[in-house]
């Protein structure tokens, strides 16, 4: 062969307490090539990249770097063979500035061996400047938008210089925009001859960036295709093992009365959401579509009672609801899958069965108002079944899941407390082809039992394909309302960017 | 081979029950050391009464560090309510008693100790889950307080002479069960019941896990904080009665330094600092376990000296232990 590849892991296995998560995987990386790694939920793909970067230790196997076998300790050590990775949980300081997370580990250091924290900034400057990203090397970086946050870390991953860049799910808190900046960087970084290896659940990625496929199963690699060779159906069925289904399904809704009304919401922050008005009906989904820094989730936040709001009304079945707390709004039978699924979602350290029924204690009392805990788990299996949840055991910690199985018990959550009205943030983040169909299938059948459905979603295909209505915020205000008949990706961009 | 994976499984179990193994691990230690004579039920039945009052505290802060808070005040705040306990628990015809001449009911010191107690609580929770003070400021100046305000009511005096029958309180026994030991069964029942059968007590490990979460989950984490200092205080409230009981007096040295022994029991109990785990089991387990090293070290005769040093220590390698188990590795 003539070719040395600048990546090679062979025959890597590594296993956890009850899992294989890795059987003998080899994977194979051309320099100045975009590699994508697919699979399913819990296929193994962040654990064989953390075997790579040095955060697991594999039981078996080896790893060649330009052809030279490396074992990484950690890390630090991979950092500085020249592997760099951006992660798929964000994994920043949130107190310190951008500057001090982009030198983290490696600050520079100035004559007395103090941080040259002007060094600093000045370099974090540059090298934002040069990725073209907008953003104060001085400001807390906690205080930055999720998605503003994810790109802080690609610039991260960029600076080590590294030869092979690893991106576990970037572009899963991205919008469109940003995802084509994302692809303006990785092509600069195939470019200068990098191998850079990519993980997404969103095929249109897959198809418009990459070069070559790899795709995992339960554990195993399946094989390496050229992405010019495949099509969407092959790899899905490739993925699943099966026949690849449908993209969205087909439910029969009759949209009702009204069920949540919203009048002029306005956020006290004058840069946040002003002046919001919309309606939700019964049997009806609602998409939000917009832009980051659109306000999307702010506005959602507001409605359940986690953020204030200045002025404005929220009626819930015609009444008004005064004082929005998050305990009412669930009293009201509203339920909310947030977006930052880290920060506001999972409980690490409790077991799966624990984090589904968290939200629902209230209806599993017995007379004497103790806890019902055998009805509370069935309850809680019965909804990871339903989303085929994958994990060992119910009493296994939620941290211990890959991060689409950690969506899916979330989801089973907000599910298990029958709400009326779902506000889902961002629902298929980070979730696989196959159960992404089956939360389509799932939202659908709320939707029929005359429930009502908001989504916030940055996935246009997903926008369009399930929404009866599009209402698209920008810079905060409702720049309109689309029927489905309206729904295109134009029209919904036309709005999301009218302040523009 | 063999060996090998004999070293792993017993490598498992230790992670997995750590404080378990630590106390039998010592239990087993001291009674071959002592040819099995520390193991007789009289000096264990002393153990388990020594150790009593300590469980109160420990639980009550077993509780606030699982919602990832922490109670320095602990200490004091016992010292207190024992000496309010015992004011309302002297002998009428005792000259200096603070309210000399009068007699009250067996009621009244034990109501106005876990008042004492309570009120401390809802202090502390007060400024903690409302004014959002960080539990270490919040309960390091109640802390003070608490002990100024025991040297205001007792004027720096010993409370003592205390009547026979609320002595009695702690000092009887049921059969050859000592009451103390009965009161700490009842009520380690009833947290057990809080954390493990409660929505509460499952909000509890949720806040501690991960507020922001809780809060979203329509979780009221202002509201149960404060409760959990609330349950805190009474526990304190309940130690300061027994503890002015069984000693028959209180001054301004009772239960100095409760806070830390309670806080290394629990610790020890794999009540994790970083909040979201623990159970009473465990919380027992720590102050027995704590309570054996002391107990073990005297009836072998080590130097008091050494006794501080072999408590560090074994304080680091359990939570050592702990910590390995929950660490985060991604
Ligand atoms: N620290 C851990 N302890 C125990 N099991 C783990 C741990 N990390 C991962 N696993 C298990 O290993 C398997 C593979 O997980 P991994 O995170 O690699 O999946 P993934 O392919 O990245 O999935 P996703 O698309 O959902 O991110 C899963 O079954 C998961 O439960
Ligand atoms: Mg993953």
């Amino acid at each position: 062969m003539d070719t040395t590849f600048a990546l090679e892991m062979e025959g890597i296995t590594k296993t956890f307490p009850g899992v294989k998560a890795l059987d003998e995987v080899t994977l194979r990386v051309k320099p100045g090539t975009v590699h994508a790694l697919m699979g399913e939920n819990g296929a193994g793909k962040s654990t064989l990249m953390k075997c790579l970067f040095g955060i697991y230790q594999e039981d078996k196997g080896i790893i060649k770097l330009n052809g030279k076998e490396h074992r990484f300790k950690d890390s630090h050590d991979a950092l500085n063979q020249g592997v760099s990775m951006i992660h798929q949980e964000l994994s920043n300081v949130p107190e310190r500035s951008v500057a001090e997370n982009l030198y983290l580990g490696r600050e520079p250091l100035n004559k007395f061996g103090l941080i040259d924290h002007k060094k600093m900034n000045v370099d974090t400057s540059t090298l934002l400047k040069d990725l073209e990203i907008n953003v104060k090397p001085q400001v807390r970086i906690g205080s930055l938008s999720i998605s503003m946050q994810q790109t802080c870390e690609i610039a991260k991953a960029v600076s080590y210089n590294a030869s092979v860049v690893v991106m576990d799910e970037p572009t899963s808190s991205l919008t469109d925009n940003e995802v084509q900046h994302l692809f303006k960087i990785i092509n600069q970084l195939r470019d200068q001859n990098v191998a850079v290896i990519y993980i997404s659940h969103k095929m249109e990625e897959i198809f418009a960036i990459a070069d070559e496929v790899s795709v995992m199963r339960d554990g195993q690699m399946i094989g390496t295709y050229d992405v010019a060779e495949m099509t969407n159906e092959k790899l899905i069925s490739l993925m699943v093992g099966r026949d690849a289904t449908l993209r969205f399904p087909e439910f029969k809704s009759n949209v009702g009365e009204v069920l949540l009304k919203v009048e002029n919401l306005s956020s006290p922050n004058p840069r946040s959401f002003q002046d919001v008005c919309f309606e939700v009906h019964r049997g009806e989904i609602l998409g939000i579509g917009g832009l980051v820094g659109a306000q999307r989730t702010e506005l959602m936040e507001a409605i359940f009672g986690v953020r204030a709001t200045s002025t404005g009304k929220i009626y819930v079945d015609n009444d008004e609801i005064l004082n929005m707390t998050p305990r009412k709004a669930i009293d009201h039978g509203i339920g909310m899958i947030t977006e930052d699924r880290r920060g506001s979602g999972i409980f690490p350290l409790m077991n799966i069965s624990s984090n589904t029924s968290i939200a629902s204690l209230k209806e599993y009392l017995n007379k004497l108002h103790l806890l019902k805990h055998k009805e509370m788990k069935e309850e809680s299996v019965r909804y990871n079944k339903a989303l085929r949840t994958k994990t060992p055991t119910m009493e296994t910690l939620i941290q211990n899941l890959s991060g689409g199985n950690q969506q899916k018990v979330i989801i089973s959550r907000w599910l298990m407390t029958l709400p009326d009205i779902l506000i889902m943030d961002e629902p298929t983040r980070g979730i696989d082809v196959g159960a992404k169909y089956e939360i389509y299938q799932i939202m659908g059948q709320l939707v029929e039992q005359g429930k009502a459905i908001i989504m916030v979603s940055s996935e246009m295909p997903e926008l369009i394909g399930m929404s009866h209505r599009v209402m698209v915020l920008c810079s905060g205000k409702c720049t309109g309302v689309l029927d489905k008949s309206e729904c295109t990706q134009e029209n919904i961009m036309r709005l999301a960017t009218k302040f523009m | 081979m063999e060996m090998k994976k004999l070293l792993n499984d017993s490598k498992k179990v230790a992670t997995q029950y750590t404080t378990w193994v630590t106390f039998v691990g010592l239990l087993l230690l001291l009674s071959i050391l002592t040819n099995g004579q520390a193991l007789r039920w009289s000096s264990i039945r002393n153990l388990l009464i020594a150790e009593s009052v300590r469980s109160f505290a420990a639980l009550g802060v077993g509780m606030i560090i699982i919602t990832k808070g922490i109670d320095l005040s602990i200490g004091y705040v016992v010292c207190l309510t024992a000496s309010v306990a015992a004011s309302f628990a002297q002998n009428p015809d005792y000259s200096s008693a603070i309210y000399a001449g009068q007699s009250f009911p067996l009621i009244v010191p034990i109501i106005a100790a876990v008042a004492a107690g309570g009120l401390f609580g809802l202090f502390n929770g007060y400024l903690i889950a409302y004014g959002k003070l960080p539990p270490f400021i919040a309960t390091l100046g109640s802390m003070s307080i608490a002990k100024g305000l025991q040297l205001i009511y007792t004027r720096a005096a010993v409370v003592g002479s205390l009547n026979q029958n609320f002595k009695n309180i702690s000092q009887g026994s049921v059969g050859p069960v000592p009451n103390l030991i009965i009161y700490v069964a009842i009520v380690a029942f009833i947290v057990w019941v809080l954390l493990k059968h409660t929505r509460q007590g499952t909000h509890f490990y949720a806040i501690g896990g991960n507020a922001q979460a809780a809060r979203v989950s329509g979780i009221n984490v202002e509201r149960d904080l404060m409760m959990v200092y609330f349950y805190a205080g009474l526990l304190y409230g309940t130690a300061g009665t027994l503890l002015a009981s069984r000693l028959g007096l209180a001054n301004s040295l009772t239960a100095n330094g409760m806070e830390l022994d309670a806080i290394a029991a629990v610790t020890v109990g794999g009540v994790s600092q970083n909040g979201g785990v623990g159970r009473v089991s465990g919380m027992m387990v720590g102050v027995f376990t704590m309570g054996l090293i002391n107990y073990g070290m005297s009836f072998l005769g080590v130097d008091s000296y050494y006794q501080q040093l072999v408590k560090g220590f074994i304080i680091i390698v359990a939570v050592y232990f702990d910590m390995k188990k929950y660490a985060r590795r991604a």
